[in-house]
């Protein structure tokens, strides 16, 4: 289990103080691939460097942390002041753009032992690497190639390569596939669910695809205006959202033998900068009333295992006035 | 295949440029108002203090056109030119040293100043790069901007007050080095050996100070842009130390356009090389375009101009064909 408690996150800019991710909390349990999604600039990556333990100027880690459920090599359970020392060992990352996150100029095989410290017996680990690539369908001599030389499909298999090499425990991916064409995206999906349904590892994964998602996501987490908005199992998510803005995002996604064009997400996020009142959403809600407009609703279960921060969970129409 | 072409490519690049600047060493003098032998006899006669006769004039300038080569039309002099300079390096006789041929003089001093100038510009251009990585891969620590205002002290000051001020600190006040070289060109012995050491030190450490500041800044630049890329960032996420990160890294990837510059640098070597040789008498090709000017002696003149061109164009040359080495993605295309 990874607990995520009350996590506040912000930035500082010349402008001043910004929360961007703004009291997160979560318990994911382990083995299951987590999906995150809400539109640009919601915090999802915000929150992907708080729980990688990613955090240094000029961002920090303003309120909780991360409690990762496992103990290091000394016994202590791993925290966030803690994570750093077990990235690429425990923890791992895939990035998003594979091309741009590689050394253009050194071979990949450097690339995929350079970070393993001092004392490595190399010729012996790169011969580990090359069986364990050849399981991804790569050919053993990728890892000799240049970046450039390989395919961006090829490459981010790579990078998942080198991800998953040592099975860690959770393994991050920030918009994984979003610089490739959809058939080798797919390809890329489908491996990362292999892998993941053999070592049995933990996966969060951003994506602003809502299909894939429903693809290939055990739990969703929806984020809006640097809060979560609902979480759950993404089979119940999907069937019967509860917060009014999951249903929007649903709403968006195309469907085979649509006709019509997809109702878009109309309006903007509120600055994070505004003094924000009451439900973060209600300026684009359809069901918002004045008590929506002053009460900041509560992150809470309504449904088993089902949570969501909203005064009508799960209303599909507007209801009656004067609620209050 | 992709470096074969590449390599053709420069080899091509390489012959063109030799051509037209040996081309324009041709032209240039003879678009000049006034004509070197005419120069050249009004310099005989006030030396021997006397008026030649017109036959004696007539003949000396017969002897020199046909010396260096005015005869005949425009077209057959230029072939010519172009036949002696490219397949023997031949200028004709000094004027100042006749009749000593000016391709002996320069392949005398030629040595000296590449000998001065590659050492100078390798050196400062390492221990700039080394400086300006360690100031940009830690630009936000104390010891890297001290490391960093070096450069920016250096840099704006002129290469005569820089050097100098070295001569009278380290040559007059302090009296370490030579204020001005003794070595004159001769066999190599290791007693001839330590005397060029000696006497070059002060001329080498004021080049090495002079093109240090450029280098500082440009390398910390570099650094610092090329520390933000994704690469950089993931590496870093991977847990990579600071010492793979700051070589394998940033500097490798930052020393590209570098080497670059260094192919630039070495081709303004020979304005280096003027001004040094000058302050310190140092045999070169510098001094010898100096003599050359002041003694009116046009063949020289001509010999040490194509031989700077020939030199700086072959720098080039070189580091175009080495750069495949620092970068996969024109070796591997
Ligand atoms: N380095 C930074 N400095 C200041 N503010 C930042 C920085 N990075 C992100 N932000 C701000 O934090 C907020 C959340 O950004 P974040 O990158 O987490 O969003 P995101 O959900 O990942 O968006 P996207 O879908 O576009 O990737 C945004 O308002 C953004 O402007
Ligand atoms: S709290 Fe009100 S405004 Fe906010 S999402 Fe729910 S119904 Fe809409
Ligand atoms: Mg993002």
């Amino acid at each position: 289990m990874i607990k995520l408690n009350n996590i506040v996150a912000t930035y500082t800019t010349r402008r001043g103080q910004v929360n961007a991710v703004d009291g997160v909390s979560l318990e994911i349990p382990r083995g299951i691939i987590l999906g995150i999604a809400g539109e640009s600039g919601c915090g999802k990556s915000t929150l992907m460097k708080v729980i990688y333990g990613d955090i240094g100027y000029p961002l920090a880690l303003s309120n909780g942390g991360v409690e990762y459920g496992f103990a290091d090599e000394k016994g202590h359970p791993v925290t966030s002041a803690t994570i750093r020392k077990q990235w690429f060992r425990r923890i791992s990352y895939i990035p998003q753009s594979s091309m741009s996150s590689m050394n253009p100029v050194v071979r990949i095989r450097e690339q995929f032992v350079d970070f393993q410290g001092p004392g490595l017996n190399k010729a012996k680990v790169l011969e580990e690497v090359r069986a364990y690539i050849r399981q991804l369908d790569l050919p053993a001599e990728a890892i000799d190639a240049y970046p450039h030389q390989l395919s961006g499909g090829m490459r981010q298999r790579v990078m998942v390569a080198m991800a998953t090499f040592f099975q860690p425990d959770l393994i991050l991916a920030d918009e994984p596939t979003t610089a490739l064409d959809v058939v080798v995206q797919k390809g890329i999906l489908l491996l990362l669910m292999e892998l993941q349904a053999k070592m049995r590892n933990t996966i969060i994964f951003v994506s602003h695809d809502m299909g894939v998602h429903y693809q290939i996501t055990h739990k969703m987490l929806i984020m809006y205006a640097a809060r979560a908005v609902e979480y759950g199992d993404s089979e119940a998510i999907f069937k019967a959202p509860l917060h009014p803005y999951t249903r929007m995002l649903i709403r968006s996604l195309p469907t085979i033998g649509d006709t019509q064009l997809r109702e878009g997400v109309s309006g903007r996020p509120p600055s994070l900068w505004e003094n924000l009142q009451g439900c973060r959403f209600a300026a684009r809600c359809p069901l918002a009333t004045e008590l929506c407009r002053t009460r900041d609703p509560a992150f809470i279960e309504h449904r088993p295992g089902q949570f969501a921060a909203c005064h009508y969970p799960g209303e599909q129409s507007i209801p009656l006035e004067a609620a209050a | 295949m992709g470096l074969l072409h590449y390599v053709g490519q420069r080899l091509i690049t390489y012959v063109l440029v030799l051509f037209i600047g040996i081309s324009i060493t041709f032209f240039l003098p003879r678009l000049m108002p006034n004509d070197p032998i005419d120069g050249y006899i009004a310099q005989i006669q006030s030396r021997a203090g006397q008026t030649l006769s017109p036959e004696a004039a007539a003949e000396i300038r017969a002897t020199l056109s046909e010396l260096y080569g005015l005869e005949g039309s425009l077209f057959t002099q230029y072939l010519n030119y172009m036949r002696r300079v490219v397949f023997g390096f031949d200028f004709g006789p000094s004027f100042s040293a006749f009749p000593r041929p000016v391709s002996e003089l320069i392949a005398l001093a030629l040595p000296w100043t590449l000998g001065l100038l590659t050492t100078t510009t390798v050196i400062s251009w390492l221990l700039g790069n080394l400086i300006g990585l360690l100031a940009g891969y830690y630009h936000n620590r104390r010891l890297a901007t001290g490391l960093e205002v070096l450069g920016v002290l250096i840099y704006p000051i002129p290469y005569y007050i820089l050097a100098l001020t070295l001569i009278l600190l380290l040559a007059y006040t302090w009296k370490i080095f030579p204020i001005s070289t003794t070595i004159r060109p001769a066999p190599l012995s290791l007693a001839q050996l330590g005397s060029i050491l000696y006497n070059s030190a002060l001329p080498a450490l004021t080049l090495v100070i002079a093109g240090f500041g450029w280098n500082i800044l440009s390398m910390k630049a570099l650094a610092v842009s090329t520390k933000e890329e994704p690469y950089v960032s993931f590496a870093r996420l991977k847990g990579t130390s600071d010492g793979t990160r700051m070589f394998r890294y940033v500097f490798r990837n930052a020393l590209l356009p570098q080497v670059t510059a260094l192919a630039l640098s070495l081709g303004t070597i020979f304005n280096g090389a003027l001004l040094t040789e000058m302050l310190f008498s140092y045999p070169g090709l510098g001094l010898l375009m100096r003599t050359a000017v002041g003694n009116g002696d046009y063949n020289m003149l001509y010999g040490t101009i194509t031989m700077t061109i020939v030199a700086v164009a072959t720098a080039a040359l070189v580091i175009d064909l080495i750069y495949p080495l620092f970068d996969p993605r024109i070796r591997y295309r």
